[in-house]
């Protein structure tokens, strides 16, 4: 099992592919404090005005602000937008 | 990506909808699971509501989703296309003109209805218009039925003084545009036999023979037409034989002008009135938005024609045109002696002026006036040195 997953690594090594395309690593791009992009989520797990709790494959995403709205939802990209106060990142224990 | 699906969606129509329930981040994932594009989604402050977008189409899966999740659903805003046609669909008339308005531009998009003529550095050739027209470039033609190149052809054979021209189609503007040829200077072939003839009447001040044999004398009177240098040659021991003869002669000529003043005057001034009347012109066909008689006793007309366009180069046959009645009352002016006396010189010397290039060619001045009993006279004489003579070939 380890075994595979170091040729797994080399192989994406070799590639010089961004993670977040082959694999379910998110992606956040924070634009000032107004601004936010989360790619690769898995669900919203708790949806405020003032907090933004989002499950990805990693762990889970919390954002704190005020006047909090999800812009634009895909399947896999948001765009928050607000007054963005505070991000944490809570890793999954596995 | 993103932008352009939205845009599609306010085509197709999309509504804004609030949404009531506990579990409306469960409400939020089913969506984006089953795939339907919502977005602007925002939530109440301190409260459960949520509202969001969604296109027409999917709005019925998100009901079927509202069900299962237990939450109420109502639609708060419609927007897009579909509704706007909604509520103008039982306005078959006005649908009707729309489709007519639009069909109108449409058609009249095929012909040109404006022509404008662009002479490089602005100068002018008289009649350009008419000749246009005549080899069938006219407002109101149908563009597909306008062939450039014979046009051109047509217009260059006729007129020597253009020496490039172009036509271009933009929109419904025909834009011509011409560079206008400097007029060859007529070459008299420097073999040929010619006498040097003085083109004004003048009194000779200097006589240069290069070539050929000198008629007249410094101080002699010459009228136009006389030959000054002829083109023989004697020699001693030769016969008479024909030159091409070269030549300078100068020579005293005099311009005059008369100018006539009265001392009492009717003059027309405006006074500030004016009236402005408007008008739409179609093609050929004019309404008027008013009656044709003008308030004003004497007033001069000014109309100012503007026609109708979309765009930049979008004409269309329509024309505004305005009618500026300007207000005029007679005005009896008088004059002094002196002052009519002035007024002649002026208006004489603009006269002359106009006549002659080069101003520190004038030797005198002479101004001459005579009073009569109710105006002025004033005959304005200018002495100038001028070259005269002009090459004319020998007519055998």
């Amino acid at each position: 099992m380890a075994k595979a997953r170091r040729i797994k690594n080399k192989i994406e090594d070799m590639l010089e592919m961004p993670k977040e395309v082959y694999s379910d690593t998110p992606k956040l791009t924070v634009v000032g404090f107004e601004e936010m992009f989360i790619e690769n989520y898995k669900s919203i797990l708790e949806y405020e005005e003032f907090f933004v709790r989002i499950n990805t494959h990693i762990g889970i995403l919390n954002i704190n602000g005020f006047n909090l709205n999800l812009e634009k939802m895909t399947n896999d990209d948001i765009k928050i937008t607000g007054t963005i106060e505070s991000i944490d990142l809570e890793k999954n224990a596995d | 990506m993103e932008f352009i699906k939205i845009a599609i969606s306010y085509i197709l129509g999309y509504v804004r909808v609030t949404v009531e329930g506990y579990y409306i981040e469960r409400f939020i994932n089913i969506c984006i699971n089953n795939k339907i594009l919502i977005w602007n989604i925002k939530r109440e402050k301190q409260g459960v509501k949520l509202f969001l977008n969604v296109g027409i189409n999917d709005f019925k899966k998100l009901c079927e989703i509202s069900k299962k999740t237990k939450c109420k659903i109502k639609i708060s805003k419609k927007r897009g296309l579909p509704f706007l046609l909604n509520r103008y669909r039982k306005r078959k008339i006005f649908a009707l003109f729309l489709i007519i308005v639009v069909l109108l531009i449409l058609f009249s998009s095929n012909y040109v209805w404006n022509i404008e003529i662009q002479i490089e550095d602005n100068q002018v050739l008289d009649g350009i218009e008419e000749e246009i027209e005549k080899a069938g470039l006219t407002v109101g033609k149908n563009k597909n039925k306008i062939d450039s190149n014979s046009i051109i052809q047509k217009i260059r054979l006729d007129r020597k003084d253009i020496s490039w021209l172009g036509i271009e189609l933009k929109g419904t503007n025909a834009i011509v545009k011409i560079v206008k040829a400097n007029e060859a200077p007529q070459i008299i072939d420097e073999n040929a036999y010619t006498n040097i003839v003085s083109n004004k009447a003048g009194i000779i001040t200097k006589i240069v023979a290069q070539n050929g044999t000198a008629k007249v004398k410094v101080g002699d009177t010459v009228s136009a037409g006389a030959v000054l240098i002829e083109g023989t040659m004697t020699g001693k021991y030769t016969d008479l034989r024909y030159v091409h003869s070269i030549g300078e002669v100068e020579a005293k000529v005099w311009y005059t002008a008369v100018k006539k003043v009265y001392y009492t005057n009717q003059e027309k001034e405006y006074t500030n009135r004016e009236e402005n009347k408007y008008g739409i012109k179609i093609n050929n066909f004019k309404i008027n938005f008013y009656k044709t008689l003008s308030n004003f006793e004497i007033y001069d007309t000014i109309e100012t024609e503007k026609k109708a366009k979309i765009f930049s180069n979008l004409y269309l046959p329509i024309s505004l045109v305005k009618t500026t009645n300007k207000e005029q009352i007679n005005v009896e002016k008088k004059y002094s002696i002196d002052e009519a006396k002035n007024i002649a010189i002026e208006q004489a010397k603009q006269e002359l002026d106009s006549k002659i290039g080069d101003k520190s060619s004038i030797l005198r001045e002479i101004i001459n006036p005579k009073e009569n009993a109710d105006n002025i006279e004033v005959t304005v004489t200018y002495e100038v040195l001028e070259k005269i003579g002009t090459e004319e070939k020998i007519q055998f």
